[in-house]
């Protein structure tokens, strides 16, 4: 599904090159579940925002399902993450001016999908995460937990392929963040749902079944 | 997805009030402005265009030249228009006009008319004033037929039909063959009554090319002949018939010209029956509206580009969850349409409430229906988009096309060329509200200088009655009874009140040196004129009572002495000093000694330099009392004058009014200009500081965290005001610099128009300046203060 081949970003700063990433070379599946580990500026975020097409990489080759996106331009991209990818951050990013309902239906908007067939799936994602009583409050009227998980209902509501997970339980309290896990996990195992995620925790990494480690832009070997 | 953007917006309105309320005053202002003044222009631009036949109606104007003086008048002679219908076929028809103010009787009810207007028959046939009642073939084709307006049919016969009823005007009485519709703002022509033009007597009986006291109007066969005519009727005046006919000797000449009816509103430099608009006006008001609006623009685009970093987040979501960059831009362009929206309906509410202070300005008078026409809810419609666009398009633009990590991870900023746009558009602003300033500043100080210029005359408590023929029998009795009132200083009368005299006129001077021929304005007065009138005597005295017994009428006037009182300028020009003056003869139809020389006094408004002028002695003539009132308990004065009046003039109702109001009036496009200057000049600065004051209070937040270390640094609270306020003040400073020079050429241009005009001092900028730049200090300096005295801990607590 996704094939890095010798994908590096630096930043030059008085001339001097620092690498953000170098020379990754990944190959993810489609059906995995991958966690990417490391401390604070190895360059998981980096990696994830490269696969995620948020970000260019300065060197290298990216193929997402079989296309080359290193060669596509903003518009050709910005129409296959519109149509494969999902994205959840740490701190949530919802907007603060649409209510959970509003916030879950964004996404539909901007693939023109209609507007009968837009209410149903955004009645449907509601049951399933439980919040339908929760539809009509704005963000700051939901605890974290919760605002993720209208995070993670929002990113599913275009039936993506992958999802991509900054860090999803970074704010959350343990018992919302082993919640947050379980969903991915059940996504992942009975939808089929391609997972991403960066996770500070040995323990959210567990939920997943192959665990990259970045140390200082590089991929370090599977231990 | 409509609707989103929508929701979006309106909530967005809530969060960020005080940027909502700056936007939508500041728009709503600038709408309300073009709407008013959009108002105004269509208004000017609609005179006469009613009129069916409107591209073949002329206004004949004159001009002439005698002895070297060339002149031209609005007004010509009885004989033009039935002359030039005898030798030109192109011409259809004429009609000759006159509009003066007559008393009008009905039983009890007896009024005087100001708008009693005396035409050629065709006139219901050439111009499109509709009747109500009545044929306009023949309305009227008999002397005593008269047309009344319907207001006027209500005035004096209330719900009774007037048509065929008797009026009496004057000792004649008139049967009303028509009701006319009233007559609408944007006609040249006003009047409530009108009759026969040869009712006017004996001074229109004869076919005459001079006394040109009256207005013709042609209508010829075809539009596109007119300057064709033209030329040929300045071929005919140059034969030697009319030439002799007309008495014309030398270089002297006699022209017409055509003026197409619907160019002597705006276009014309004579005015008619009323003042002409001028187009140099029209445009500079529309480019007014067109700054005022372009201010609040510009609000909206430093608003909105300020307020943008506070939206990143949600405009980087917008992007990850799939927005195009169109869509985005659209979004932004949604609320700049929203709020352009919600600011039209709230100007359309403004104008409607503001509608009768724009009517005093403007002289005018709208309606809150003339505002809700589908016209004007159009043009602000069309506007109203025109400016979201101006206004949303720069935010709209640079939001949506930043890429998406920088704005999900930094928050974003607006930094290099954006700051500069930002720092350009408050230049913009402030240089086009000083520019105003300055502008209506040097308006106002030459009106002032206008209203306290030593005239030459007293214009103060001088009281102007009519004087009519009916009155002349006891002319004298009435005059002595009047002088009686305690609190009369005195009393006079003249053909004309002195601020404005258009009496034209010729005398001929002879002396060692040869024989001067002059053109003037004269002024047929009575005794006591320059007294009465406060103007001084350099040589000479005034006329005095026996100067009547030299105006010897019998033997045919063989011995006929005219008594003159000439003016320094007169003096001048042929070549006397005012000492000589006295005792020399000039002859004007009669000769006759000088007796005085006065001196120079303004007898036309202040753009036209004093021209020579001389007054001769004839109460005959007289057609207005002048009374000077001792200035003290005017009104009980006046009432004591009313009851004088009320006893010896019965059939004329008490109508009075003020010299120095008469004066007024000669500045009356001056005045409405300086009002509208005044009104934009202070709107422009106050919606730039309603920018200035939004952008601060922007600033002060992006700044609270660098305030308050600096504050607990040890800085004080000053020191902070002008962190603050420095780089505001800098960009005022810079836009006064710009407009300064604008501003002086323009006020030159416009002082240039006046003969007696102040000259522009530096103070004036430097005071414009200094007041600019305070008001500007003050709104930054308001937001920069508070944000000063809160406590540092708590503005770094909450970063």
């Amino acid at each position: 599904m996704i094939k890095l081949e010798h994908i590096s970003k630096w930043v030059t700063t008085a001339g001097l090159r620092t690498f953000l990433l170098k020379d990754i070379n990944l190959t993810i599946n489609e059906g995995e579940f991958l966690s990417i580990m490391g401390p604070s500026g190895s360059g998981k975020s980096t990696l994830l925002n490269v696969i995620g097409m948020l970000d260019d990489a300065n060197e290298g080759e990216y193929n997402f399902l079989g296309q080359p996106i290193h060669t596509l331009k903003e518009k050709q991209r910005s129409q296959l993450y519109k149509q494969y990818i999902g994205f959840v951050f740490q701190a949530y990013h919802l907007i603060d001016e649409l209510t959970v309902y509003e916030n879950i239906e964004t996404p539909l908007l901007y693939q023109d999908t209609k507007s009968a067939e837009r209410k149903a799936m955004v009645a449907d994602i509601l049951d399933r995460f439980n919040i339908v009583g929760k539809k009509d409050l704005f963000p700051s009227q939901l605890s974290g937990g919760q605002q993720q998980l209208v995070g993670i209902a929002r990113a599913l509501i275009s039936s993506p392929k992958l999802i991509l997970a900054d860090e999803p339980t970074g704010n959350l309290n343990s018992k919302q963040g082993e919640e947050i896990m379980d969903l991915f996990r059940k996504l992942n195992e009975e939808d089929g749902v391609t997972i991403i995620q960066v996770t500070h925790s040995e323990k959210n990494a567990g939920y997943g079944n192959r665990i990259i480690h970045l140390l200082d832009g590089r991929i370090e070997q599977p231990r | 997805m409509f609707g989103n953007y929508i929701k979006i917006a309106l909530r967005n309105l809530r969060k960020y009030k005080l940027y909502s309320i700056i936007n939508i005053t500041g728009l709503m202002t600038g709408l309300s402005a073009c709407l008013l003044i959009g108002l105004y222009i269509t208004h000017e631009l609609s005179y006469d265009q009613f009129h069916t036949h409107k591209d073949r109606i002329v206004r004949v104007t004159m001009e002439y030249g005698r002895s070297g003086n060339i002149n031209t008048v609005a007004t010509t002679g009885t004989k033009v228009g039935p002359q030039l219908k005898r030798t030109f076929p192109a011409v259809e028809t004429y009609v000759r006009t006159f509009i003066r103010s007559r008393v009008v009787k009905k039983e009890e009810k007896i009024f005087e008319e100001n708008r009693f207007l005396y035409a050629d028959d065709p006139f219901f046939t050439m111009f499109s004033f509709p009747l109500v009642e009545g044929d306009p073939a023949t309305a009227l084709d008999a002397p005593d037929k008269i047309v009344i307006s319907q207001s006027m049919a209500r005035k004096y016969f209330g719900q009774e039909p007037a048509i065929n009823k008797t009026l009496t005007i004057g000792t004649a009485d008139y049967t009303i063959s028509g009701i006319s519709k009233d007559v609408p703002q944007n006609s040249q022509l006003k009047f409530d009554f009108v009759t026969q033009f040869l009712n006017l007597g004996k001074d229109v009986a004869e076919e005459n090319w001079w006394t040109a006291n009256w207005i013709t109007y042609l209508q010829v066969k075809d539009a596109v002949a007119i300057p064709q005519l033209e030329k040929q009727v300045e071929d005919f005046m140059n034969t030697p018939g009319v030439r002799t006919e007309a008495r014309l000797e030398g270089s002297d000449f006699l022209r017409y010209k055509l003026e197409p009816l619907t160019r002597v509103h705006l276009y014309s430099p004579l005015a008619g029956f009323e003042p002409n608009g001028n187009i140099k006006y029209i445009y500079i008001f529309g480019v007014i509206a067109f700054l005022i609006v372009l201010i609040a623009c510009a609000n909206y685009t430093n608003l909105a580009t300020a307020q943008s970093v506070g939206r990143s987040g949600e405009i980087g979501i917008r992007k990850v969850m799939g927005a195009s960059r169109k869509q985005l831009f659209f979004q932004f362009i949604g609320e700049s349409a929203a709020i352009t929206t919600i600011a039209a309906i709230l100007a359309f509410g403004l104008s409607i409430w503001l509608l009768p202070y724009f009517n005093t300005i403007s002289g005018k008078s709208f309606t809150a229906e003339d505002l809700l026409q589908p016209k004007p809810v159009l043009i602000i419609s069309v506007l109203a988009i025109i400016v979201s666009f101006l206004a949303g398009a720069y935010p709209a633009m640079v939001l949506s096309g930043n890429a998406v990590i920088g704005v999900m991870k930094k928050g974003f900023n607006f930094t290099g060329t954006n700051t500069k746009l930002r720092k350009s558009l408050i230049v913009l602003q402030f240089g086009i509200s000083v520019f105003l300033i300055i502008y209506t500043l040097i308006i106002l100080q030459q009106m002032n200088f206008m209203q306290h210029k030593k005239l030459g005359y007293d214009k103060d408590h001088v009281l102007v009655l009519p004087v009519d023929n009916k009155m002349s029998s006891n002319y004298l009795a009435i005059k002595a009874a009047i002088a009686a009132v305690p609190g009369v200083e005195g009393i006079t009368a003249a053909y004309e009140t002195p601020e404005f005299v258009e009496w034209g006129d010729g005398i001929r001077a002879t002396d060692e040196k040869g024989v001067h021929d002059v053109s003037l304005n004269a002024m047929p007065v009575d005794l006591d004129f320059t007294k009465t009138l406060g103007m001084a005597m350099i040589a000479g005295r005034d006329f005095q009572e026996n100067d009547f017994p030299l105006m010897d009428t019998s033997n045919a006037y063989a011995n006929f002495r005219q008594p003159f009182i000439i003016n320094e300028t007169l003096a001048k020009k042929i070549g006397w000093t005012p000492e000589q003056a006295i005792g020399k003869t000039i002859e004007k139809n009669f000769p006759g000694p000088v007796v005085g020389v006065v001196k120079d006094f303004h007898f036309e408004s202040l753009h036209q330099p004093v021209k020579p002028l001389v007054m001769f002695l004839d109460r005959d003539l007289a057609r207005t009392f002048m009374v000077r009132l001792s200035g003290t308990n005017i009104s009980a004065v006046i009432a004591r004058v009313g009851a004088v009046w009320k006893e010896r003039v019965p059939h004329r109702p008490f109508e009075y009014h003020f010299l120095d109001e008469d004066y007024n009036k000669l500045y009356i496009a001056e005045q409405r200009s300086s009002a509208l200057f005044t009104i934009s000049g202070s709107l422009a600065i106050l919606l730039a500081c309603l920018g200035l004051f939004g952008l601060a209070t922007f600033t002060t937040v992006q700044r609270k965290k660098e305030i308050g270390i600096r504050r607990i640094l040890g800085a004080d609270i000053s020191s902070i005001a002008m962190l603050i306020s420095k780089n505001f003040l800098v960009l005022v400073g810079i836009s006064i610099l710009i407009a300064i020079p604008f501003a002086w050429y323009a006020g030159n241009e416009w002082l240039n128009a006046f003969a007696y005009r102040i000259s522009i001092n530096a103070g004036l900028f430097i005071g414009a300046a200094a007041a600019v730049l305070l008001i500007a200090f003050l709104t930054v300096c308001f937001q920069a203060v508070k944000a000063a005295i809160t406590n540092p801990v708590k503005s770094l607590r909450t970063e």
